[in-house]
């Protein structure tokens, strides 16, 4: 049987209710509600509600959450050198880093294996083995 | 495993449930005046991905506002777990022992998805709106996303009616509340764009007629998080000795301190690569605390001469104890050698005859023998005595005459030999020849030492006729040889540093080897080849299995024996270092070490405590413009207003003047510094040529969706956009999702 606790405050200046109604607060606790071990499988991710939904069936017109995501863009693609920031017309051709200038390059040279991938998973362009 | 609640003492008391009293883990006060409120005043709930605000409707300001997290640790005395809603109190926060749970929150996105999470905050807030009992009993506008899944949208509903006992409810978007608010106070029209940059997600929405038209809205799936994100990533990346200090919330700090948008990017990270005084302003430094290794201080004038003084003194006395020894050493000596004079005078005056008996006593055997001894004795006086040692001639005669002594058996052929004789012989020939031998080492290291000392004069010679010229001449020799070095390294290393660390070394496509390389791809082939059976007689020798040393890898960095090149290279700098003021000596590339290693090599100075945040500040910021940067395939802030504008359903070319004639930018995100300008410049790069462009930001970004909210709820028609219980579970799903309140009474 569950021993239910429920801990309360004593706040110094007690403030002082001129109609005080003593409601049980008989609400079943969440808690309870969600007993541990299942709550964590239990609530769908934003991915699975939205196939759930089956917005292929909607009617195309209407607007809804898979609707009106925005287009991707149609200006060229900034290029900025992934270590420093600055405008980046070179790509390193073993890492496919962006890089700046001869310097840069050198630092580039010089990370690890393991920066390198840090560095491009910023871009969402890191290896991904699956 | 209970929750949490701090505020007054509420008295009721039940049964079966202990109350422990502890202190209270959040800084919000509890209101005190729910009981004033009738039940026909709606609650006004903004449910944001970053803040949680809710408070009265008709009121300016949310009662309670916090962060829209909740976190479960375990108390480290009880063992038990609180919820903990909204931003801890640090001062508290050592009572519990947080490492297993982190801050949640109940958005993916910025659609609720996890409704415990969401009961674990309504909880909090309603209690710190005051409620003392856990039915609710007013009506409660809850604001949510645009085009809010139906599932989430009826979980959340059923939470309000289930749990809370709700009479009514009703969702708005909070975008569409903060564009009405300002358009009561006049700052934008009844058509117009709401762009709106949030947490997590971007928004913009055409509003027709003073209603928002969801079919021309768009999403960007970017917002504050990924900025603080992206910034948080990169300091951690620049700085990775420190990466522990960059939490997420002190990155987020930095960003609200010091994030501005730039109002061309191009342009202005050109001026940082230049290092123009402008980028010296911008640039901020944020100095961790660092305490100087103690420093040693160079002993003053009076401890060198107090430690002189005192290693003279001890010098002193070594030197006289010396003295004392050799002192009564030669005076034994001098005793010796006057007993033995003695004693030969007295063998002059001996008979022959008796002179085997005489010596027996003294323990001689011969006369030979005797004057021997006293050759030698005195010898060693003179060596004791300090006397300057003999002539070079003279020791050449003494050593031929050594050599006939020492080596008496070497003139006699060997035929006249007993065997023992001959292997003496043979070990007097070895010793001569060893003796000569270093003798001509000796001599030659003088000639060469002459010579060198001939070298340096010359040199200096030419240097003081001639110093530019001699100087040219040397800047000239050193860069040749370090050409020819680094040349050389380079061959060596075959042009590949440590990002050998994902191809180590090995053959890729298009990769040159070095003549190591290729010397040990030799070995292997041939080494692997097969003969055949029988034809393998690999190993019968011992040299074979030397094969194996060749091979390895470390082979080939024993064999580096230092160049001549290199040592050239030594001598030409330190010779450069002395007479050339201008010189600056060229550090060897440690092509071995990886960053990381490299800087720990020389001591930390305290700039490396210092973070420096130049180009970040208006770097991260710019994601929101073009998502692009983190990988994120969509339109930025600027076109966004164009694509939603391409949306609508209309062909009217003076709505889109009107539509850009009034934009307003609401959100927490458009607090940053130069977003408005950026903007404008944006809208009117897509736009033809000569429209209207006016962009104003909201009175207060980060309120107005809940004064929006609250101005609604207060109006009289309120109740008839609310759905109630019965609504709910009488309609069914399918009217929930074609659900929405209409606007326009405000």
């Amino acid at each position: 049987h569950q021993v239910i606790l429920l801990l309360r405050h004593f706040f110094c200046k007690s403030f002082a209710h001129t109609i005080k109604e003593r409601i049980e607060r008989w609400k079943i606790q969440a808690y309870e509600k969600y007993p541990k071990g299942q709550s964590r499988g239990r609530w769908k991710h934003l991915k699975q509600i939205l196939q759930a939904e089956n917005f292929q069936d909607c009617p195309p017109h209407e607007p809804n959450y898979v609707n009106i995501e925005s287009p991707p863009s149609t200006q060229p693609c900034k290029r900025i050198c992934d270590i420093t920031g600055y405008e980046a017309p070179y790509v390193d051709p073993r890492t496919n880093l962006r890089y700046a200038n001869s310097q840069v390059f050198k630092a580039v040279r010089s990370l690890s294996a393991e920066q390198v991938q840090q560095y491009l998973s910023i871009r969402n362009a890191a290896v991904v083995l699956k | 495993r209970p929750i949490t609640y701090s505020g007054a003492d509420d008295d009721g008391r039940r049964q079966n449930r202990r109350k422990l009293s502890m202190p209270f883990v959040s800084r919000i006060r509890r209101q005190t005046d729910y009981n004033v409120f009738p039940s026909s005043i709606p609650i006004v709930i903004d449910n944001g991905a970053s803040y949680f605000r809710i408070g009265w409707a008709g009121e300016t300001e949310p009662r309670v506002v916090f962060r829209n997290i909740v976190q479960r640790p375990r108390h480290k005395a009880t063992g038990e777990t609180v919820t903990i809603v909204g931003d801890q109190d640090p001062a508290l926060m050592k009572y519990f022992d947080c490492t297993r749970s982190g801050p949640r929150s109940a958005f993916d996105s910025n659609v609720v998805y996890q409704f415990e999470l969401m009961e674990y905050i309504l909880d909090f807030a309603f209690d710190r709106l005051g409620a003392n009992g856990s039915v609710i009993d007013h009506p409660i506008l809850i604001t949510e996303c645009v085009c809010n899944p139906v599932q989430s949208r009826s979980k959340m509903a059923e939470l309000l009616f289930e749990t809370y006992g709700v009479p009514a409810v009703a969702f708005g978007v909070d975008a569409a509340f903060s564009y009405k608010y300002n358009q009561l106070h006049g700052l934008c029209k009844k058509d117009g764009i709401v762009v709106c940059p949030g947490f997590t997600t971007t928004h913009a929405i055409p509003f027709v007629d003073g209603e928002p038209v969801y079919k021309g809205s768009c999403r960007t799936n970017i917002g504050g998080y990924h900025v603080t994100d992206y910034l948080k990533q990169l300091l951690s990346l620049k700085y990775p000795f420190h990466s522990s200090r960059f939490t997420w919330e002190k990155a987020e700090d930095l960003k609200l301190e010091h994030g501005y948008i730039a109002p061309d990017y191009a342009s202005e990270v050109r001026k940082f690569q230049e290092g123009t005084k402008e980028a010296e302003e911008k640039t901020r430094y944020w100095q961790l605390p660092w305490i100087p290794p103690p420093v040693e201080v160079p002993p003053s004038e009076e401890e060198i001469a107090r430690k002189a003084a005192i290693r003279e003194k001890q010098g002193q006395r070594l030197r006289e104890m010396a003295e004392a020894k050799r002192s009564s050493k030669i005076n034994e000596m001098e005793n010796e050698l006057r007993s033995l004079r003695f004693l030969v005078n007295q063998l002059d005056q001996v008979e022959e005859d008796d002179i085997p008996s005489f010596l027996s006593d003294t323990g001689y055997a011969s006369r030979q023998e005797l004057e021997s001894t006293v050759s030698k004795v005195t010898q060693s006086l003179r060596k004791a005595r300090g006397e300057p040692k003999e002539e070079p001639d003279e020791s050449e005669e003494n050593t031929d005459s050594l050599n006939n002594e020492k080596y008496p058996l070497m003139n006699v052929p060997d035929n006249m030999l007993t065997p023992e004789q001959l292997k003496d012989k043979r070990r007097q020939i070895f010793l001569k020849t060893t003796t000569e031998g270093r003798l001509r080492a000796r001599q030659k290291r003088n000639e060469e030492e002459l010579e060198k000392e001939r070298r340096i004069q010359l040199e200096e010679e030419r240097r003081r006729e001639n110093p530019e010229f001699y100087l040219e001449e040397m800047r000239a020799q050193y860069k040749e040889v370090l050409e020819r070095v680094d040349q050389k390294k380079r061959l060596k290393t075959n042009g590949s540093n440590t990002n050998g660390n994902q191809k180590t070394g090995g053959v890729g496509r298009g990769e040159r080897l070095s003549a190591a390389q290729r010397e040990r791809m030799r070995l292997l082939t041939t080494a692997a080849f097969d003969r055949g059976k029988g034809e393998d007689t690999f190993g019968s020798r011992d040299e074979d299995w030397q094969l194996y040393k060749l091979m390895s890898k470390d082979h080939d960095e024993d064999d580096e024996q230092p160049d001549s090149d290199e040592a050239e290279l030594a001598r030409l700098s330190s010779r450069l270092q002395e007479i050339d003021p201008t010189f600056v000596m060229k550090a060897e590339e440690e092509s071995n070490q990886t960053s990381g290693e490299a800087q720990r090599v020389r001591p930390l100075t305290e700039e490396d405590y210092k973070i420096v945040i130049g180009v970040e500040r208006f770097r991260c910021p710019e994601i929101l413009f073009h998502p692009n940067l983190v990988g994120i395939e969509q339109v930025g802030l600027d076109e966004m207003g164009g694509a939603s504008i391409r949306r609508l359903p209309h062909d009217d070319g003076e709505l889109e003047e009107r539509l850009t004639s009034s934009i307003l930018m609401t959100g927490g995100c458009s607090l940053t510094p130069g977003m408005k300008e950026r903007l404008e410049s944006g809208m009117r790069m897509i736009r033809p040529c000569g429209s209207t462009i006016h962009v104003v930001r909201a009175m207060d970004p980060e309120l107005d969706a809940w004064r929006g909210a609250s101005a609604f709820a207060a109006d009289l028609n309120f109740l008839r956009n609310a759905f109630t219980k019965v609504d709910y579970y009488g309609k069914g799903e399918d009217w929930l999702r074609r659900y929405q309140i209409r606007y326009n009474n405000l």
